[in-house]
């Protein structure tokens, strides 16, 4: 039994604005990243399987729950981290985490005693007695965690955790993120336009693109199918371009850098080889990830179909609402 | 752990992870959300968890509809110390059956002051969102919150009555007297305290619940508790003659005007109240149940459908 499974999920608003177009994919338990451009469907995604949107039509389950007739049920054992501002500035984050862990059933004491180690958990000492419209935006951050992790759920769903971070800060909310997915096996679905963070902390990605299914696969098969293998030198880099070719590797010339389609290691064998047969001076060998824009484009124009679903190409895009 | 930790931590600002520990006791669930929920409303109604500044028109208001009670408890005893003043003391201003009149005001002011301050934050913040995807749905997060709500306006309402009967009681030449006197007219106060705080109470809730915007809903809540009252007044003052009479019973002030009346007034042709004599009794009491209905009814299709 997939961990969520969804059938042909359309989710439109009012008549001329689809957010999910007839998606249909299984989703593993792991850390799975929910990538897709701004308005490509994530958080209206999460938001259906979370029973707060109604879908327009189609099915999805998730622990075989039905979103729409089970939501209560499905939202005591899932943790949520919404993409927008949620936090009231009145309050404290103690006072504030701890009244959610009892909306999600726990017991007073309980519930105090889960706040204290969420927020611990999550890099918050002191400053957890203070107002949170005091709060840097970093802070902020790991209060909206911190409120999704209370209740210990089963699953995680993330939207856009890194937002509004500084690089340190992303580092360290994706860091957090990986170790709480990891530690105990609890399933995460981290959302976001960022192909580049996500694919650092996730097991498997699962790519969206106007409301539509580009890709659901183990992160490995990603890269594998999108990842170039960058090249670089001491010497002039025409005779080894000639020998990868000759080879069977297609490899291009990029000023002083060759790029190499990467197909699996084979590839870093054939080019270890070559460059020790020239006697050349290897100065990087490097695997670059195509920007996400170029992953969508080469997914559909060369990804085989996955058991979970058949890529499509992407409708003309639509203004999804968030 | 050492208690230097948390400085350091601060300081730095970085994320320290100790570890995440599983949770394995128990889930008590939606019923236990809906009771917690419903505590916190009444709570924050005083400002208590929300800091100093939020306390302080909750505390004022409750302490200035006390002033009425207080004054008078403070004037029978001074009647008392001189000869005959035992007779005097049923001809004071303030009783049982007016003190809801002289505190109206008060309630009014606590409802605009409050209920958006719960509804409002809500929606101003983004909360809905946090409470809707946990235990609870849509519709017990609404219950609760004017549940919770109209017990805090019940308690507010209620205090100068209990004060009245206590300072009565223990000033009466005979306690256990005292107590046979009062004690049904204290009862009678507090089934008027319960019909005030749910129509008022839901009213506000029902307004509060359609505007984030904190302004909007406190203007929205003192209109709509003045401008049927100044229709109510005229009608009243053109006679009872006109089939206008009944829109009276669109001012939430003088449908509770009819019910103090009939509360108080057993006989119900002698009435101190000149609108609650324009209609019979269970008119007031229709309408007071009306009111509560609708306003549930209105922010529970609110909630319902406010994208979260």
């Amino acid at each position: 039994m997939p961990l969520i499974s969804i059938r042909g999920l359309t989710k439109r608003y009012g008549t001329s604005v689809t957010a999910l177009d007839a998606l249909t994919v299984d989703i593993e338990p792991g850390i799975v990243g929910l990538v897709g451009s701004n308005g490509a469907g994530k958080s209206t995604l999460i938001k259906i399987l979370l029973g707060l949107l109604a879908p327009t039509s189609g099915e999805a389950t998730v622990f075989d729950l039905d979103v729409r007739t089970r939501g209560t049920d499905i939202r005591q054992l899932v943790g949520y981290m919404p993409e927008h501002d949620c936090l009231p500035p009145d309050s404290t984050a103690t006072d504030f985490v701890a009244h959610l862990a009892m909306m999600s059933g726990l017991p007073r004491t309980a519930a105090r005693e889960r706040t204290a180690e969420v927020l611990r958990h999550v890099g918050l000492y002191e400053e957890r007695y203070r107002a949170i419209g005091g709060y840097s935006t970093g802070m902020k951050q790991r209060v909206k965690l911190a409120q999704a992790l209370v209740h210990d759920p089963r699953l995680l769903l993330l939207d856009e955790p890194t937002n509004g971070l500084d690089p340190a800060g992303r580092d360290e909310m994706l860091e957090l993120v990986h170790r709480t997915g990891t530690t105990f096996g609890m399933a995460v679905i981290v959302a976001s336009h960022l192909l580049g963070e996500i694919e650092r902390v996730c097991t498997a990605l699962v790519a969206i693109e106007a409301g539509r299914l580009l890709r659901s696969a183990p992160l490995g098969e990603f890269t594998e199918a999108t990842g170039s293998l960058a090249v670089e030198v001491e010497e002039d880099p025409a005779a080894l371009i000639d020998k990868l070719t000759g080879a069977g590797l297609p490899a291009a010339r990029d000023g002083r850098t060759i790029l190499i389609a990467l197909d699996g290691d084979r590839t870093f064998d054939l080019v270890r080889d070559a460059v020790v047969d020239l006697g050349l001076s290897l100065v990087r060998l490097e695997r670059r990830r195509h920007r996400l824009e170029d992953l969508f484009r080469d997914t559909v124009d060369t990804a085989e179909p996955t058991d979970a679903a058949k890529p499509t190409e992407p409708a003309t895009p639509t203004e999804a609402a968030r | 752990m050492s208690a230097q930790v948390p400085a350091v931590a601060a300081e730095t600002g970085s994320i320290y992870d100790i570890g995440y520990r599983r949770y394995d006791g128990p889930r008590l669930g939606r019923a236990h959300a809906v009771r917690s929920l419903f505590w916190y409303t009444l709570r924050s109604a005083y400002g208590i968890g929300r800091g100093g500044r939020a306390k302080i028109a909750p505390l004022t208001l409750g302490f200035l509809s006390c002033i009425p009670a207080i004054a008078i408890i403070a004037a029978q005893a001074l009647i008392r110390q001189f000869p005959g003043g035992e007779g005097l003391e049923n001809e004071l201003p303030v009783r049982y059956d007016t003190y809801a009149g002289s505190i109206s005001l008060f309630v009014i002011l606590f409802c605009a002051a409050q209920a958006p301050d719960l509804f409002g934050r809500d929606q101003r913040y983004s909360l809905l969102s946090l409470y809707f995807s946990r235990a609870l749905r849509r519709s017990d997060y609404t219950l609760a919150r004017i549940a919770g709500f109209a017990v805090a306006v019940f308690l507010l309402h209620l205090l100068p009555y209990v004060l009245l009967f206590l300072g009565r009681v223990l000033l009466a030449t005979d306690i256990v007297k005292g107590v046979i006197d009062d004690g049904p007219l204290l009862a009678r106060a507090i089934l008027q305290s319960a019909l005030t705080a749910g129509l008022l109470g839901s009213l506000s809730m029902a307004i509060a619940a359609y505007t984030p915007r904190r302004a909007y809903a406190v203007a929205g809540i003192i209109a709509l508790f003045v401008i049927p009252n100044l229709v109510a007044g005229i009608v009243v003052a053109l006679g009872s003659d006109t089939v206008g009479r009944w829109l009276i019973l669109l001012s939430p002030s003088a449908v509770l005007d009819g019910t103090n009346a009939f509360l108080f007034d057993t006989d119900f042709s002698n009435r101190f109240n000149e609108g609650a004599s324009l209609l019979p009794a269970w008119n007031f009491l229709a309408a007071a149940a009306a009111g509560i209905f609708a306003a549930v009814v209105v922010s529970v299709r609110r909630f319902q459908r406010i994208t979260a």
